[in-house]
């Protein structure tokens, strides 16, 4: 039990899936700049990221592993994130048209976004258990969540103060995103 | 044997995903009804995408009409109402009838008049070409002819006119949208209501002199002379460019009589008549 808290802990801030790990970075500037949109976001990748670790811990562990054929993960995980985005998609787009629309192009979005991939990939090299892994998920996934809404804060008091010119927008969203990422270097000496 | 593990796996596993898709697909409620709307009025729509109507895209647009009608009766969408024939298929479809707008169209306030003083070598954007000493001509106002209005423009109405060195619009196409309006860093095109007759072709601000930089021998020579010879609120003068603004009202002698024969007509001149769009009314 105790083991689990550590993995989550580790993948929310030490191994933070953004500025740790360095993935995901598209969402990480293409998204901040609306908390609410910010969260929309995080939250669909946490979501995604718990159900495609369920997902593909028993198909890697009692369908390839058996077989030998570890080489097809790649392909494999692709396939089965994909069409869960699908599914997950249409459930949304069937049963809460407000959801959906809040969440517009994010939601596909995920499919082709490497720290969901790169969970279930890290999953396997750790050699985590069932649970390890959900909860590594859940907390890569929150971690995914926790940046984003500390970036898009940032950002949305950024656009109120007195940026030099050649600084606005981007630039200085780099510059936060560094100084960010260097306070959670921090969180190092934790686990 | 080895291969033949990894296509049966591979190809099985993407046939039960598939096959999971299919299953999700029927046993999930049916799409919600305003959706379902949405996706009918979009088929309406022109799909360009552009935001002139206020909303992010086609499909935002058709949601919203799809949620109330009268969004479309007040706010018909800017590309449909030059189509007569599109127009009156939605409001057939919606049962009403769109309320008459001007639309605008973009000018270009240069006429190309102005010759390089340098050889530009640089990346081929006016909005890098204008880092510099605002750009490369010798009025600092003009047009730079590089294009990054033809490359925003979502029908294509923007062109460079090759031989005067300037972008030009074709009024039958332009919808308005003003996307050339922000693309500009020299600030050329501007909207003007679409059945305004004439406009003036230059952007010289003689209160923002740049030493070493002049006018085009086309350019406005700020003399005032067409908002005296034309009627009382024809012709008002922009004090902050120090250039006339032309309205609605057709200004033939001041067409004539200006010295530098700036002022360009436009397609409402010639039609004479009000260019009105956007009525389901056949004008004929």
């Amino acid at each position: 039990m105790n083991n689990l808290f550590v993995v989550f802990f580790s993948m929310a801030l030490v191994n933070n899936m953004i500025l740790a790990k360095f993935l995901g970075l598209c969402p990480f500037f293409g998204v901040s700049k609306k908390t609410k949109s910010a969260v929309s976001m995080g939250i669909a990748v946490l979501l995604v990221m718990l159900i495609s670790s369920a997902v593909t811990w028993p198909i890697y562990y009692y369908i390839l592993v058996p077989y030998g054929v570890e080489v097809m993960k790649t392909v494999i995980f692709i396939l089965v994130i994909a069409s869960l985005v699908q599914i997950i998609e249409m459930a949304i787009k069937r049963t809460n048209v407000t959801l959906y629309n809040a969440l517009g192009i994010y939601l596909p979005l995920i499919t082709t976004n490497c720290a969901v991939l790169g969970i279930t990939f890290i999953n396997v090299n750790q050699v985590y258990s069932f649970w390890e892994a959900v909860f590594a998920a859940g907390g890569a996934g929150s971690g995914f969540l926790l940046v984003l809404l500390i970036m898009s804060g940032i950002r949305e008091r950024l656009e109120f103060s007195d940026t030099p010119k050649a600084f606005k927008g981007t630039p200085i969203a780099f510059i936060t995103a560094m100084l960010l990422g260097l306070s959670f270097l921090a969180f190092k000496g934790m686990v | 044997m080895n291969a033949t593990i990894t296509v049966t796996i591979l190809s099985s596993i993407g046939f039960f995903a598939g096959l999971m898709i299919y299953v999700a697909s029927k046993v999930l409620p049916k799409e919600d009804e305003s959706l379902a709307e949405a996706a009918r009025v979009k088929e309406f729509l022109p799909g360009a995408d552009c935001g002139a109507c206020g909303y992010p895209g086609c499909f935002a647009y058709a949601q919203a009409v799809a949620h109330d009608k009268q969004v479309f009766a007040k706010t018909p969408c800017p590309i449909l109402a030059q189509d007569k024939g599109g127009m009156k298929k939605l409001e057939d479809y919606l049962g009403l009838q769109a309320e008459v707008i001007v639309g605008k169209k973009a000018v270009v306030h240069c006429t190309g008049g102005s010759h390089s003083i340098v050889e530009y070598t640089g990346l081929q954007t006016c909005a890098a070409a204008t880092q510099l000493a605002s750009g490369f001509n010798e009025c600092p106002y003009s047009c730079l002819a590089l294009g990054d209005c033809v490359r925003v423009c979502p029908t294509g109405a923007m062109s460079i006119d090759q031989e005067h060195h300037v972008a030009v619009v074709d009024w039958e196409t332009c919808i308005g949208c003003g996307l050339c309006v922000t693309a500009c860093p020299q600030g050329l095109p501007e909207l003007i209501p679409a059945n305004t007759p004439q406009y003036v072709a230059c952007n010289y601000q003689a209160k923002r002199d740049i030493p070493g930089r002049k006018r085009c021998p086309d350019g406005c020579i700020h003399c005032h002379i067409c908002e005296k010879v034309s009627e009382e609120g024809a012709v008002t003068w922009d004090e902050k460019k120090d250039l006339p603004i032309f309205h609605v009202t057709q200004v033939d002698t001041a067409i004539e009589k200006c010295p530098r024969h700036v002022i360009r007509k436009t397609v409402a001149y010639e039609e004479k008549e009000l260019e009105v769009v956007g009525s389901a009314q056949e004008t004929g």
